[in-house]
């Protein structure tokens, strides 16, 4: 039962793979405005590519014909060894994830083979920039898995999955985000290749198979859609660990089970599509940082997983969301230009309202008033400020840097001085005592100063008002710390009056700006006596 | 109360939905009257004890809040029969075009709904949403004509004031916290509640309230040194605006921080830790002011320093409560209509030599004399010439400073004399100053010399009342019910 219940699973896999390849291009073309092919044309194109007759360059050897048989023989391993459906039971040991990586790998190195051996530019340049990439991937695949591995105490993918970590270790969202951006290098997606295009400057996996046709070329398509599908399966079970089915179900399970794995792919392969829809491909030189970004978020995780592992550092969502939330004021507090500065301000009032909801789950009373105040935060701080602070922005587009009395890394080193401060400050003041939630009330004293100092030390007029909005994030967070719940009416109006202050403030700057020119608090020197 | 507010939005939509200017005009000062009637109607019954106050969860009325809305509402109205004059007059010399009228009128009166929100509020949050509404809705009031250096002053405004009014959320949000900790799940933030129980709350938390509470709501106040965006302000805001800032704004701001420190008094046992805050910040806002007086050339902004000095003095006062108390509020009273009459003075001035430095107003007393000769008044008024109102706080102020700290008593004189000085010679510098010559229309007694005649004649007559043993009593009865 068992065994054939993995087979059917494997088989799945094997048979949605097209479906899932050709699924993203059809959402795609509707996200871009046209029609699209339907998501099944993908098993006509391949079926047709088998009936063509191949074209061998003349210069290959045996390599070249060897590599499509090694990598779909790699990718239907892969497909094998890593749970999609079921958890594998007493085979769990299949799925170390060391065995997982190397085979992922001696897929990748036998396409780069195939690239160098067709002898053409094309291919030993898709070559050489595949190397580059999957080498510089590597260590984000063993950080992530090792901060998984560390938790559950489990070598194998299997065993990390079951033990359903994610709901306990909030921090592990950070190896979630590591895998996604893994996930996409190790597939040839946006921001790092281009699966659409034969553009001579920026592909890397379509200028390893250029040379191939006929079945060898339908064989690597294969392979790559295979991929694709069972990291979409991986993704997915990472976070729902609940929809792994145990193996030994009857038929009824497994109808369930396959149905969960449609819905899984339709899901994750409409999430591509929306990805690839609003990103840009990266110049090749910039992946780099693209795969430092990945490797860090990863290395957090796992610094965060060895802290909590030895001392039960940080165990609640709302910790979590505090941290995000300073990190993100920090950001806001040494960034020079207006748009990215408004985008973390995005990212930290977001990190606030899930600081409300993580508190809405885990209190019991007061959850609905938590949750409301998540979702107006939501509405006010993410949509209603930054429209009108962009309407603002949208006229005047040339001064977006701004002027400032401190270079930036001066800036960050007193964003540090300002944590320290107001970790002092919050282990002094009486109130400590009476307050359950310690990291928040850190995180509304730090706010608050840094919003202050932000206003002093920078001169423009966009980042006084950001600096006004951040000391109004801090005394959010200090509302939830201290009275935690306010009449409806109440609250609405607070929320009400940030939009019309931000409204006034947004009004006035353009006032400024027509009469001065200039958005520099230095030139609104008339009135001095 | 609800028919207060809806004249008031009535009041705020209506200038929108019309044409012509002088309609808008019209029809705002005639709403503006209709409000300030039915805020005399809520307010006096409790002001002179025909009835009880009462409270709920949302409202309140007691008699310190029944004088700060009596004073609103009168200062409100007296401006809007001055801003008929004034933005017609402007309107006629294209100073200001249709739609800014429009704006003008409509957030005037949600200024002043605001500022009465201050006074009526119960819950201490709301209260907080409301003197944050009054920057709101004033900006653009003081950034009004669209000329660099308003545009300026608004924005120092706002920014500082909108720091300030949020750090003090800071310590609103305290001061709940600890009414919270008392238990009750419904009524912690609701200023009747806190005052009840001052007692019981943890003096610690209230301490760190008051701080950020006088700080930032001090901001509002415009004491030293927190006050820049004041003199700007009020110098670059139309004068009937000006008159409502300096007249009622900074008070009903006070009024706050006093309704906060009778809290924070009643939970500390006693009313020396509060007190101090208010003689330091107060005597610093006397002295910067005396100085900054002494080299100006531009009348508003002497006036609006004069303002600082007086909040000053007021704080002293209260510094000396509980028996200090009496001389703030007749001080409070006093002020808000002299310094009222005196921009409005200023805004005659203003209209008919467009232009703000005291060098450059010529024959102001051959062409303008009924405006020179008020204003000379105001200034004998303001400088505590007796028999003004103010004189008799200042007299009472002094009498108790000088039993307290005596030593700080002459400083704060000598100060004061400086303050006097200044200003005598600067208004004896307008009124007086040279003519070159040049002939102008001479003017004719309007509809703010009226106003600025009442407001100054109160002033003048009633220091007969209020010191009289039944106005002594009166005040006493305010008093009690903020002094510990």
């Amino acid at each position: 039962m068992q065994i054939s219940n993995l087979l059917i699973q494997f088989l799945f896999i094997v048979a949605a793979a097209p479906f899932a390849a050709g699924l993203v291009r059809f959402i795609k073309a509707r996200f871009q405005g046209r029609k699209g092919a339907s998501p099944f044309l993908a098993y006509v194109s391949l079926a047709t590519l088998f009936k063509k007759e191949m074209v061998f360059p003349k210069a290959s050897s045996w390599v070249f014909r060897v590599v499509p048989f090694v990598v779909l023989a790699s990718s239907l391993c892969f497909a094998f060894l890593v749970p999609t459906i079921f958890h594998s039971g007493n085979l769990i040991f299949t799925s170390d994830f060391l065995v997982v990586a190397g085979v992922l790998m001696f897929g990748s190195i036998f396409l780069v083979l195939g690239g160098l051996d067709s002898g053409s530019a094309f291919g030993g340049m898709g070559a050489s920039r595949e190397m580059t990439i999957a080498a510089l991937l590597e260590p984000t695949m063993i950080m992530v898995f090792a901060a998984f591995g560390l938790l559950s105490h489990s070598f194998t993918i299997d065993g990390m999955m079951v033990s359903g970590l994610i709901s306990a270790n909030p921090f592990l969202i950070l190896s979630i985000v590591a895998l996604v951006l893994l996930a996409l290098g190790e597939n040839a997606r946006y921001p790092v290749d281009n699966p659409a295009t034969h553009l001579e400057l920026t592909m890397v996996h379509e200028a390893m198979i250029l040379e191939y046709s006929g079945p060898f070329l339908a064989m690597l398509e294969y392979a790559s859609a295979i991929k694709l599908t069972v990291f979409s399966f991986l993704i997915c079970n990472f976070i729902f660990p609940g929809t792994l089915l145990d193996p030994a179900v009857g038929i009824s399970g497994i109808a369930a089970g396959i149905i969960l794995g449609i819905i899984k792919v339709i899901a994750v392969m409409a999430l591509l599509a929306l990805l690839e829809s609003v990103i840009v491909k990266m110049r090749f030189y910039r992946i780099n940082e693209f795969v430092s970004i990945s490797f860090f978020v990863a290395f957090f995780g796992m610094a965060a997983a060895v802290l909590a592992k030895s001392m039960d550092f940080i165990s609640n969502y709302y910790t979590f969301f505090v941290a995000l939330t300073i990190l993100f004021t920090v950001l806001i507090f040494g960034n020079l230009r207006t748009r990215p500065v408004l985008r973390y301000y995005i990212f930290s009032s977001l990190s606030i309202a899930g600081i409300a909801a993580s508190l809405g789950f885990s209190e019991i009373q007061d959850a609905a008033h938590l949750f409301f105040f998540a979702a107006v935060t939501i509405l006010v701080k993410v949509f209603g400020v930054p429209f009108l602070i962009k309407g603002m922005l949208k006229k005047y587009d040339k001064t977006n840097q701004a002027k400032t009395f401190l270079r930036p890394a001066s800036s960050y080193l007193l964003a540090a001085i300002i944590l320290v401060v107001a970790f002092f400050v919050t282990i002094r003041i009486p109130l400590v005592g009476g307050i359950a939630w310690v990291s928040i009330l850190f995180a509304s004293i730090a706010l608050i100063l840094m919003g202050t100092m932000k206003m002093v030390i920078m001169r423009n007029i966009c980042s006084q008002i950001i600096g006004l909005l951040v000391l109004e994030n801090g005394l959010a967070l200090f509302t939830l710390v201290t009275v935690k719940t306010l009449p409806v009416v109440v609250e609405l109006g607070i929320f009400a009056v940030t939009l019309i202050s931000v409204f006034v403030l947004s009004k006035l700057s353009t006032h400024i700006r027509e009469l001065y020119g200039s958005t520099d608090t230095e030139e609104l020197r008339n009135l001095i006596d | 109360m609800v028919i207060a507010s809806i004249i008031f939005l009535f009041g705020a939509l209506l200038p929108q939905f019309l044409k012509s200017e002088k309609n808008i005009r019209l029809s705002s000062v005639w709403i503006a009257v209709l409000g300030g009637l039915a805020v005399f109607n809520l307010s006096f019954p409790v002001l002179f004890f025909a009835e009880p106050a009462w409270s709920d969860s949302w409202w309140m009325i007691d008699s310190f809040s029944a004088l700060m809305a009596s004073l609103i509402a009168f200062v409100y109205m007296a401006s809007m029969f001055v801003s008929y004059r004034y933005i017609g007059y402007e309107y006629r010399e294209n100073i200001l075009n249709v739609s800014q009228v429009k704006t003008y009128f409509s957030l005037i009166s949600l200024f002043a709904l605001s500022m009465l929100a201050v006074v009526f509020f119960n819950n201490t949050i709301l209260v907080w949403l409301a003197l944050e509404s009054t920057t709101l809705f004033s900006t653009f009031l003081v950034g009004l004509y669209k000329k660099r250096t308003s545009v300026e002053a608004a924005w120092k405004y706002i920014i500082l004031c909108s720091t300030g009014i949020t750090l003090g959320f800071a310590g609103v949000l305290l001061a709940n916290y600890a009414g919270h900790l008392l238990g009750d799940e419904s009524n912690f933030s609701s200023m009747t509640f806190l005052t009840d129980n001052a007692g019981s709350l943890d003096p610690n938390i209230l301490r760190w309230a008051f701080v950020f509470i006088f700080v930032g709501f001090g901001t509002k106040i415009g004491l030293v040194p927190m006050h820049t965006w004041l003199p700007d302000a009020h110098s670059k805001a139309p004068s009937p605006i000006s008159a409502l800032f300096s007249g009622v704004l900074l008070n009903v701001a006070l009024y706050v921080v006093i309704r906060f420190k009778h809290i924070v008094d009643g939970s500390l046992g006693q009313p020396d830790w509060t007190n101090r805050f208010f003689l330091i910040f107060g005597l610093m806002s006397i002295v910067l002011p005396a100085l900054a007086m002494l080299i100006q050339n531009n009348y508003k902004r002497a006036l609006a320093y004069s303002s600082i000095e007086h909040m000053g003095l007021i704080s002293l006062a209260v510094a000396l409560s509980p028996l200090g108390l009496v001389a703030a509020f007749i001080h409070m009273i006093g002020h808000t209509f002299t310094k009222s009459a005196l921009f409005f003075g200023a805004g005659e001035f203003l209209l008919k030599w467009k232009t703000t430095k005291i060098e450059k107003v010529k024959g102001a007393m051959k062409y303008a004399p009924y405006s020179s000769a008020l204003f000379l008044l105001g200034v004998l008024a303001i400088i505590a010439v007796p028999p003004s109102v103010l004189f008799a706080s200042e007299f009472i102020l002094f009498s108790r400073m000088f039993f307290a700290h005596w030593p700080l008593a002459v400083f704060v004189l000598v100060m004061l004399s400086l303050v006097a000085f200044a200003m005598l010679r600067l208004s004896l510098m307008l009124v007086f100053g040279s003519e070159d010559g040049k002939k102008m229309k001479v003017e004719k007694w309007n509809i703010t010399h009226t106003v600025m005649a009442v407001e100054l004649a109160f002033v003048f007559s009633a220091p007969f009342f209020l010191t009289s043993p039944a106005g002594l009593a009166f005040v006493e009865s305010l008093v009690k019910t903020v002094s510990y």
